[in-house]
């Protein structure tokens, strides 16, 4: 128990952190690929998931962890995917990057953070489970991409990290525009932690070590898998309102370290404020929140537990996910930013203009 | 002339599209100062000013998560 709660901690806090610092937001960095043509963040998920793939299968190898792909729950996936794609921009970040926010102090991200949780537990021990498990039931038997085709996983690890290859190395040539920066004002360790803007694919590579590191630290404590934040996300509430502590697992810790890690980050860069939103930001982050917990219930997992971890460990699971997540994006970017800007150019309620 | 943009409150990325949407209205060499809190927008808006060419000429923190940026319309 001591183990769980403070590798979970440790690995969620590394996370946090990172993703604070780093400003590792996947929902942003989907949406930017449509609203302003922008793949910076797109590549970076890429360049983590090479590395973890790289990193779990050498893990797999040698013996020292084990996993087993399963069904390929293929409507639940799309369907959930989709939806839980919409969700994550009605609450202005995914599940991980909520968790985050809320570390940061944005009330907004809790609102969205209760909305996720609570919808995410009435879909997997609620309600809503009997409709869950009824579409999670339409499975394809082999969920492994290398089952599937009968190659090794090693076939497409490699080609996939040889594509990341050429995209990082594209990008990195490209002319860089200088960023206006604020002046530091810390040296050293300090500014590198709390001031410096960390590079995208420098924050990547972390993201992609960190995610290495949880599959050993939590096999260790018995819960065979990596970083997942829905389930863990279910079992906080379903923990709080059941008193059961077999419900607690490494998982939970992971989450709830997320939320330090980020406080952490937040507060030594001078980035924490607790922040109301607004009535209308409120009631999309609660919207946003529980479409969220409906859509990664359904779909297995998150932009981290299938966006990051299934497609790493190459999976269909996680490859389709991934897709529908950001047409799910995609398709709430053009409803919420790209048709009403067009429609009405004038400004968001809270904003004021004063001329000088 | 110089014009303020107060988004304090507003999180990602309404801090940027509200910016791009006053910037169209200034004149060249008219400056847009933007208030801000969203932690994302201290990236998002520099590297948009960057991008398109404009100029930043102020770009602080003011307090505990609030930020101002000055852009200054190529």
């Amino acid at each position: 128990m001591v183990q769980m709660i403070l590798t979970g901690l440790l690995c969620g806090a590394l996370l946090g952190f990172v993703m604070q610092r780093g400003r590792f937001c996947l929902t942003g960095g989907f949406r930017d690929m449509y609203i302003a043509k922008d793949n910076r963040m797109f590549y970076a998920l890429l360049i983590a998931i090479a590395v973890q793939s790289i990193g779990v299968y050498s893990l797999i190898q040698l013996g020292l962890i084990e996993f087993s792909t399963g069904a390929f729950p293929w409507v639940a996936t799309i369907v959930g995917s989709f939806i839980f794609g919409i969700g994550i921009v009605f609450a202005g970040g995914c599940a991980t990057g909520t968790w985050y926010r809320a570390g940061e102090g944005l009330i907004g991200s809790w609102i969205a953070l209760f909305g996720y949780m609570a919808m995410s537990a009435i879909m997997k021990s609620g309600p809503l489970t009997p409709l869950n498990q009824s579409l999670q039931s339409v499975q394809l038997p082999k969920n492994s991409i290398a089952e599937s085709t009968g190659l090794s996983v090693w076939v497409f690890i490699s080609i996939f990290a040889a594509i990341v290859l050429w995209i990082f190395i594209r990008e990195l040539r490209k002319p860089k525009v200088v960023i206006p920066t604020m002046k530091p004002k810390r040296r050293g360790l300090a500014h590198l932690l709390f001031e410096k803007r960390w590079h995208p694919f420098f924050t990547a590579m972390i993201v992609g070590l960190i995610a290495i590191l949880a599959w050993p630290l939590s096999e260790a404590t018995g819960r065979m898998s990596g970083l997942g934040i829905t389930t863990p996300s279910a079992n906080i509430l379903q923990y709080l309102v059941t008193g059961d502590q077999k419900i607690l697992n490494w998982g939970v810790f992971l989450v709830l370290g997320i939320l330090l890690g980020s406080f952490i980050a937040a507060k030594g860069s001078r980035e924490f404020r607790f922040r109301m939103p607004d009535t209308k930001t409120g009631i999309s982050s609660f919207i946003g929140g529980n479409l969220m917990g409906f859509g990664a219930s359904l779909a297995g997992g998150c932009s981290i537990g299938n966006g990051l971890v299934m497609t790493a460990m190459m999976t269909w699971q996680g490859w389709v996910s991934l897709l529908f997540i950001i047409l799910g994006t995609w398709t709430a970017s053009y409803f919420v930013f790209v048709r009403t800007n067009v429609k009405k150019k004038s400004l968001n309620s809270g904003t004021s203009i004063t001329t000088v | 002339m110089q014009q303020t943009l107060e988004v304090m409150g507003q999180v990602c990325p309404f801090p940027l599209i509200e910016a791009k949407k006053v910037i169209e209205d200034l004149k060249s060499g008219d400056e847009l100062v933007i208030q801000f809190d969203c932690t994302q927008a201290t990236e998002s808006i520099p590297r948009w000013a960057a991008e398109s060419g404009h100029t930043v000429t102020n770009f602080e923190q003011l307090s505990d998560a609030a930020w101002t940026i000055t852009v200054k319309k190529k």
